[in-house]
C-alpha cells in the first residue's frame, strides 16, 4: 500500500532529524554547563567594540514586541524604525508601527519626544553625552531606547552584566547576511544576538526573552540595513517646533 | 497504527528536541492559553525592550485596560481596548495620583476647576491613556486643557506614552 511506504520513509527521515537535533542538544547542554563560552564572549566583544568605534551611523530596524494579556495570550506588535547616531552626543530615532508613531531627537543639550499624528511634543534639558542621556531618559523619564544598550561605548559590560551562561548556537543567516548566533542567560532574562561575520561584526538581530513575566514575552529587533557612512544634515539632530505644534510636559517618574 | 497516530508521532519526534533546545518545557499544556479574554493588561508591565542587566531594568508603570470578552475575542487592537477602559485605569493609577498631586495643586485655576467638579468625576491626578468622548479643547494661560463634560484633562508624556492627567 502506497501510504505505508510513505510512512516508513517519514519515520526514517524523522529519526535522522531526531538524532541530529539530539546531537546538537547535547553539545548545547555541554556548553551551557561550562558557563559562558569564551568564543561567545569574543564574538560579542568584537561586535560591541566595532560599533563603539563607529562615530556616525544609521540603523534601519524592524521591531516586534510581545504583550501578554491577562489570559496569558500573547499579542505581537510590529514597528519599523530608523536610528541615526553621531558620537558623542547626537541621536535621532524614528519609529512607526501599530502602537507607536514617534520621533525622538537628542541634540547634545535637550531631548525631544514628538508624536507627529497628534502634533504634540515634549522637550527637556538632557545630559551632554549619549550614554548619560540614555541613562537620564531611562531613570528620570521612563523612556527606554529599544535595544539602546548596544549604543553605549561600554555595551559589552552592560550586556554581560549578570549573565551566567553563554553559547555559540551556530551559523545563521539574517536578512541575507551570514551571522554568528549567540545565546546568553541571566537570572531574569534570556537573550540572543546575531552578529555579522567578517570585517564588520555588526549586530544584525537581538531577541530578549523576559523570564520574570508570565509566558515570557519577547522583544525582537532586526537591523534591515546598516549605513556606516550616512549623510546627516543640520536638521537631522535638531528639533524645531513648527506653528501649530503643541508642547506638553513629561510626567516625572 | 492509524495514519493520524503516525503523523502525530512524526511531528513530536521533530518538535521535542527543538523545544528542549529552546529551553521550553514540552509538558506545558498549550491549551491553557485558550481562555476567553475578559480582562487585558496592555503593555503593563511593558515587555522590556532592553537587555541591560537586571539591576538596570526599570519597572514600567502600569496601564491597565479592561474590555468585554466580545471585544477581545473580536481581536480589537490594544489601542481600542485602552480607549474602552479609561474608568478602570483610574483606579490602577492610584499610586501615580500621589506622585502627581503636587503638580495638580500648583495653580489656583486647577483648584477652581476641582471645586466645580461634576459628581462622579475621576480623581484629580488620575492618569488615563485616552479621553472620554465629547471633549473640547480649552486654552487657559497658554496651556491647552481638554474639557470633557466639566472634567479637565491635560496631555503629558508618561515615558513614551501620550496620557491625560485629570485636573
Amino acid at each position: 500500500m502506497k501510504s505505508t511506504v510513505d510512512w516508513r520513509l517519514l519515520a526514517a527521515v524523522s529519526q535522522c532529524f531526531a538524532i541530529a537535533a539530539l546531537t546538537t542538544l547535547s553539545l548545547a547542554a555541554q556548553a551551557q554547563s561550562a558557563g559562558i563560552a569564551p568564543e561567545a564572549k569574543q564574538i560579542l566583544k568584537a561586535s560591541t567594540d566595532f560599533l563603539a568605534s563607529q562615530q556616525r551611523f544609521t540603523a534601519d530596524t524592524r521591531n516586534t514586541l510581545e504583550i501578554v494579556l491577562k489570559s496569558g495570550q500573547k499579542i505581537e506588535f510590529n514597528s519599523t524604525g530608523r536610528q541615526s547616531i553621531q558620537r558623542p552626543n547626537k541621536l535621532r530615532a524614528e519609529r512607526t508601527g501599530d502602537l507607536v508613531d514617534q520621533v525622538f531627537v537628542y541634540d547634545g543639550q535637550s531631548l525631544t519626544l514628538f508624536n507627529p499624528q497628534q502634533n504634540i511634543f515634549a522637550q527637556v534639558a538632557a545630559p551632554g553625552t549619549l550614554e548619560d542621556m540614555l541613562d537620564f531618559a531611562r531613570t528620570k523619564l521612563d523612556i527606554v531606547a529599544p535595544a539602546g544598550d548596544l549604543i553605549y561605548k561600554n555595551a559589552y559590560d552592560i550586556l554581560m552584566d549578570g549573565v551566567t551562561e553563554g553559547i555559540v548556537v551556530g551559523k545563521a543567516v539574517i536578512e541575507g547576511v551570514l551571522c554568528d548566533h549567540l545565546a546568553f542567560r541571566a537570572p531574569e532574562l534570556d537573550w540572543q544576538i546575531w552578529i555579522q561575520q567578517g570585517a564588520q561584526p555588526l549586530p544584525r538581530k537581538i531577541v530578549i526573552t523576559t523570564l520574570d513575566l508570565p509566558n515570557a514575552p519577547q522583544f525582537g529587533i532586526t537591523v534591515t540595513q546598516w549605513n556606516l557612512q550616512p549623510a546627516f544634515d543640520a536638521q537631522t539632530f535638531k528639533f524645531t517646533p513648527q506653528a501649530g505644534m503643541k508642547q506638553i510636559d513629561f510626567l516625572p517618574l | 497504527m492509524t495514519r493520524t497516530g503516525k503523523s502525530k508521532a512524526f511531528v513530536v519526534t521533530i518538535a521535542l528536541p527543538l523545544l528542549y533546545l529552546a529551553g521550553v518545557s514540552p509538558d506545558a499544556p498549550a491549551s491553557l492559553t485558550l481562555v476567553p479574554e475578559a480582562r487585558a493588561v496592555v503593555g503593563a508591565p511593558l515587555t522590556p525592550v532592553s537587555a541591560a542587566g537586571v539591576a538596570r531594568r526599570t519597572t514600567r508603570r502600569v496601564v491597565v485596560a479592561e474590555s468585554s470578552a466580545t471585544q477581545a475575542s473580536a481581536a480589537t487592537t490594544a489601542t481600542a481596548q485602552q480607549q474602552a477602559a479609561t474608568a478602570q485605569q483610574q483606579s490602577a493609577t492610584a499610586q501615580q495620583q500621589s506622585a502627581t498631586a503636587q503638580q495638580q495643586s500648583a495653580t489656583a485655576q486647577q483648584q477652581q476647576a476641582a471645586a466645580s467638579r461634576p459628581p462622579g468625576a475621576p480623581a484629580v491626578g488620575a492618569v488615563v491613556s485616552a479621553l472620554p468622548a465629547g471633549c473640547k479643547p480649552e486654552t487657559r494661560n497658554g496651556v491647552e486643557f481638554q474639557n470633557c463634560g466639566g472634567v479637565y484633562y491635560r496631555a503629558a508624556f508618561q515615558g513614551n506614552n501620550l496620557v491625560y492627567v485629570v485636573q
